[in-house]
């Protein structure tokens, strides 16, 4: 096979997967409406989308961060601070994820200090 | 040759692949409000009566004359009461004026059972808010250490650098106790630094100043409250 065709078909793979919001059974999907719900300030929908982002793929570490991102904006702390970790076991090098944890790590340290409990703990 | 081909090709679509995952990943900023449970479990229209606070004063902090024209009880108190009816339902009262604290130690007054269950008794307050109030000039002028450019060499050098810091420090403990039976069932402090700026600010803004920055913590003692922060979320 030649080169150029193989590039052909590679550059097919990359629109094919960036062109994935057709396919609900997709993470990628999921997460794409995810973050448009989110943008709506639709968190409980986020969340819902996200977990069935990490259903579909559990080892994509962005959709353990939105996930926890939504599970903060619902007020579930303790479930938020579990899938933070998660994604960051998942990609510890991953910057956006390890601003997050550091703003969020802030915040509950915070906050369970004064509550005295893990908020949201079930 | 035909190897060197395969090998070539098999670069690109390596490449192409490892795009497909990074590509059409991207990042977005989001705000969100982050909701504040309250931390005392109340109906929300409980009947809430506020207690002198006892005021804590240093002797020589206590000569600055700005400090002598404030008299923190009355202002905070009359905070207290205002923020209470305009953002709970509580059925907010003061202790008659001849309510005087047992004690000026703060861990005596928490553990004062009897005379806040007879405080209870008297106001019919299922609630009684007391605690400690303390607002003091804090100078925390000092050397701090900053990295700088030298123009000479343009290597990066740190520097000691006198840092002039004065402001307003409010610091409340915030005592929640039981009507009935006199039981302490919360502790809080509360604290808030405002630096007094280039502008000499008088002693009456820097304290509302603390108060209004501290409002909100205040608040989610007794009512659901929230913060805004601001987060990363992968668009796809």
């Amino acid at each position: 096979m030649k080169p150029q065709r193989i590039l052909t078909i590679s550059l097919l793979v990359v629109a094919g997967a960036c062109t994935s919001y057709s396919h609900p059974e997709k993470a990628a999907t999921q997460i794409a409406f995810g973050t448009a719900v989110a943008k709506k300030g639709l968190w409980r929908e986020a969340a819902f989308r996200y977990e069935q982002a990490v259903e579909r793929s559990p080892n994509n570490a962005e959709a353990h961060n939105n996930l926890a991102v939504a599970l903060e904006a619902s007020g579930e702390f303790a479930r938020a601070l579990t899938e933070y970790k998660k994604a960051l076991e998942i990609e510890p090098n991953n910057n956006y994820i390890r601003r997050n944890y550091a703003r969020f790590a802030e915040f509950y340290t915070a906050y369970t200090k004064t509550t005295g409990k893990a908020a949201g703990a079930p | 040759m035909h190897r060197r081909l395969v090998r070539h090709a098999f670069a690109v679509l390596s490449a192409a692949l490892f795009l497909s995952e990074t590509a059409c990943s991207s990042v977005d900023q989001v705000k969100l409000r982050l909701p504040l449970k309250p931390k005392l479990p109340l109906r929300g229209n409980e009947r809430i009566a506020l207690a002198p606070f006892i005021l804590v004063t240093d002797a020589e902090k206590a000569k600055d004359k700005r400090l002598q024209n404030v008299d923190v009880q009355a202002e905070f108190h009359r905070f207290l009461k205002k923020q209470l009816e305009k953002k709970t339902k509580f059925d907010v009262i003061e202790t008659p004026p001849d309510v005087k604290l047992p004690t000026q130690n703060l861990n005596d007054l928490a553990r004062a059972q009897e005379f806040w269950a007879a405080v209870g008794t008297q106001t019919s307050a299922e609630l009684i808010v007391s605690g400690s109030l303390e607002f003091r000039v804090e100078d925390r002028s000092g050397y701090k250490s900053e990295e700088y450019q030298s123009p000479i060499d343009n290597r990066t050098y740190v520097r000691q650098v006198y840092v002039e810091q004065t402001g307003f420090v409010f610091d409340i403990v915030f005592l929640v106790l039981d009507g009935h039976t006199g039981e302490k069932l919360l502790q809080d402090e509360f604290k808030d630094f405002r630096q007094t700026g280039s502008k000499q600010r008088d002693e009456l803004s820097g304290l509302f100043e603390n108060l209004f920055s501290l409002e909100n913590q205040i608040l989610n003692t007794f009512v659901p409250r929230d913060r805004e922060a601001e987060r990363y979320i992968f668009t796809d």
